[in-house]
């Protein structure tokens, strides 16, 4: 049977083949693309620091990080100041958090049979929005990030409006995701001490366990993450075998016959990117905890992107307190960009994992331009021989509701699967 | 009594609908409107509802560029379109795609433009809904002037539009009223680097705000900034030429 998936940032077809009552093999079909790749050959390099915010209304930030990484690639000896560095990265830490909200009431909450809570993400997203607003001049679609720095000059008042926005937000994940200290949240270890407290997270692992939906969602139990900041390592966990050195000319991307989507492995095979995959090869105690009682499942799949919520918020506290602000915001590069025949590429962690970039610049006109989103990692179909990581998550399950639930766990962003 | 609002996405981002979702008092809003359709926020009806109905509804709201190519839910969104604009009060179109056909007038579909206007060109197609058309063009367009919008035509007050359907309560100004870098602008001082607080954008750096209709300096972003105050040159997103080419560069003439 065919189901459409929809308020996805688009739509998604899934088409369900059952053998004994039980899923056996689905089809995913995202039926339209943009083609922002096609749009972006022939401009001016750096008219893509302005085009890609428009791949996703969502994640438009990480792109924009992933653009000009990938330009600044193209050039040797170039400088960048470590405040620009610093605030780049706390614009896209917040960008990460508003979209983890958004996910969890708006997305997740309601297929648990709760009532859609909009104010519940809008409130603390829109504090976030407020905090790259800030720096970037607005929210969604900035491109406050240029090749050399970022365009902001901060000041002191800055600092503090922006300690308030991550202040009232850590106060909002206390009063509702999880009612305990943000602080002693960041310590726990095991999933048992996260389910003592209320809260919408734990109501939800709760309702997982009551529904008996543990063992729902699992896969390779393969997890890869490419971005690497002050925050997150770049590495691959096969369970929780975790090996650093990976390197990106292993990663393929090939079209699909029946998908807009195309398809991505690493060494030939198919990985999980996300919040999970970033937990486990970053060994966070608490995600490896849920993982070693529930593996890949759904379970861990949420509590690893709401988890994340407070680890970056603490995070971010951490980078305002080290900044400099006699640093300069941008330093000019020493070469115009219309003089460089160059090819760059860029990884970064966006919400949903890992994105990356690939250019290729003639006298500074893009020549060509490739985009490999996160989404594309977990949700492209595979074939029956070799499926793809959500299409493996729900082989096994006994309805399409609950089919549903999982594929939805990935976070899944229509717009940027297909680009 | 509330008004019923579709949110129809075509070729887009879906950032115009994230940006709605950043209206501060959204409570207010969801008291006042319900929408029978919209990308994130949960609905009554199915996507397939709408598409094979015609679900009672008294506003469309466009997002997103058009082609007769592109389908929503297996049906072309232009008969999406026509089918709801036969019974709707007010159609809006949100964001600069789906009123001049934006970035993605340039996407792999055929013929791709806005409702009314490809870039400054008036089209043929859709004329006999024009005179029921509000654009809000904008990449995203502001959630204040979006919501604003809507409860103008709640209120049915007679909003004035300019050549391209714009309310020009919006659309009067340009991005530069309001630039905390005037001064600089009217002392031709364009010493900027980026990163500093000081300078104009005008002169080197390719900005728009000069001959940009936006209000972004007047209703702040996020209500917190906007891009030149921030330091980032105005990229002209609410006007139809929007994306022009060189969009950090100023082109200089006569001169080398």
């Amino acid at each position: 049977m065919i189901k459409l998936i929809e308020k996805i940032e688009g739509e998604a077809k899934l088409n369900f083949n059952f053998k004994d009552e039980k899923i056996e093999f689905v089809d995913i079909e995202f039926m339209s693309t943009r083609n922002i790749e096609n749009i972006l050959k022939g401009k001016p390099a750096f008219d893509a620091l302005v085009i890609n915010p428009r791949v996703c209304g969502i994640c438009g930030h990480a792109h924009l990080i992933a653009t000009v990484k990938a330009l600044e690639s193209c050039y040797e000896n170039l400088q960048i100041s470590n405040k620009a560095k610093s605030l780049r990265e706390l614009t896209l830490n917040f960008e990460l958090i508003q979209n983890h909200f958004k996910w969890f009431y708006l997305t997740m909450m309601p297929l648990f049979g709760h009532k859609q809570e909009v104010l519940k993400a809008t409130y603390p997203s829109q504090l976030m929005g407020k905090a790259i607003a800030l720096f970037g001049g607005q929210y969604p679609h900035t491109s406050y990030a240029v090749v050399g720095g970022v365009v902001c000059d901060i000041t002191e008042m800055d600092i503090i409006k922006l300690q308030h926005y991550i202040d009232k937000t850590v106060q909002f994940v206390e009063e509702n995701l999880l009612k305990m200290d943000s602080k002693s949240f960041s310590t726990c270890k095991s999933v048992e001490s996260v389910l003592k407290y209320e809260g919408d997270l734990p109501d939800i692992l709760r309702q997982i366990n009551a529904e008996e939906l543990l063992e729902h969602g699992k896969s390779y139990d393969r997890f890869i993450s490419f971005g690497e900041s002050s925050y997150f390592k770049k590495g691959k966990s096969i369970k929780t075998r975790v090996n650093n050195n990976i390197s990106i000319d292993n990663v393929k991307e090939s079209e699909m016959a029946t998908s807009f989507a195309k398809n991505v492995s690493y060494k030939d095979k198919y990985y999980e990117v996300g919040p999970l995959a970033r937990a486990m090869v970053n060994k966070n105690q608490l995600i490896l905890d849920a993982h070693k009682k529930y593996g890949d499942s759904i379970f861990s799949r949420i509590i690893a992107r709401v988890c994340e919520i407070s680890q970056l918020l603490l995070h971010s506290t951490k980078l305002i307190k080290e900044l400099d602000l006699n640093e300069p915001s941008y330093i000019e590069p020493s070469i115009n960009i219309k003089q460089l025949n160059a090819s760059g590429y860029s990884a970064v962690e966006a919400a949903r994992g890992t994105l990356i970039h690939k250019v290729e610049i003639e006298n500074g006109i893009i020549k060509n331009y490739e985009i490999i989103t996160p989404t594309q990692w977990n949700l492209s179909g595979g074939t029956r021989e070799k499926m793809g990581v959500s299409q493996k998550a729900m082989i096994g399950l006994c309805d399409v509701k609950t089919a549903e639930l999982v594929f939805k766990t990935f976070d899944v962003c229509s717009v940027c699967t297909t680009h | 009594m509330k008004m019923r609002v579709l949110w129809l996405s075509a070729i887009a981002c879906n950032g115009n609908a994230h940006s709605f979702l950043n209206y501060p008092y959204i409570e207010q809003f969801l008291n006042d409107f319900e929408f029978i359709y919209h990308p994130i926020i949960d609905s009554a009806y199915s996507l397939e509802d709408i598409v094979s109905n015609q679900i009672p509804c008294d506003i469309l709201l466009i997002e997103g560029a058009i082609s007769k190519q592109f389908q929503r839910a297996d049906i072309s969104v232009v008969n999406i379109i026509k089918n709801y604009s036969k019974i709707v009060q007010k159609i809006v179109t949100v964001g600069t795609c789906a009123t001049f056909g934006g970035i993605f007038r340039e996407s792999d579909y055929e013929n791709t433009s806005g409702l009314h206007f490809n870039q400054e060109q008036l089209l043929e197609d859709f004329q006999e809904i024009f005179e029921k058309t509000i654009s809000l063009s904008g990449c995203p367009v502001h959630p204040e002037i979006l919501v604003n919008t809507l409860y103008s035509i709640k209120k049915s007050a007679n909003l004035k539009l300019d050549n391209f359907l714009r309310p020009k309560e919006f659309y009067a100004y340009t991005v530069h009223n309001g630039c905390t870098r005037n001064e600089y602008f009217e002392y031709k001082i364009d010493n900027h680097k980026f990163g500093e607080l000081e300078g104009c954008m005008y002169y080197d750096h390719g900005c728009q705000a000069p001959y940009t209709h936006a209000s972004c300096n007047k209703i702040l972003w996020n209500e917190v900034n906007s891009k030149t105050r921030a330091g980032l040159t105005c990229m002209g997103c609410t006007e139809p030429t929007f994306p022009k080419q060189n969009l950090f560069e100023t082109k200089k003439y006569g001169h080398s």
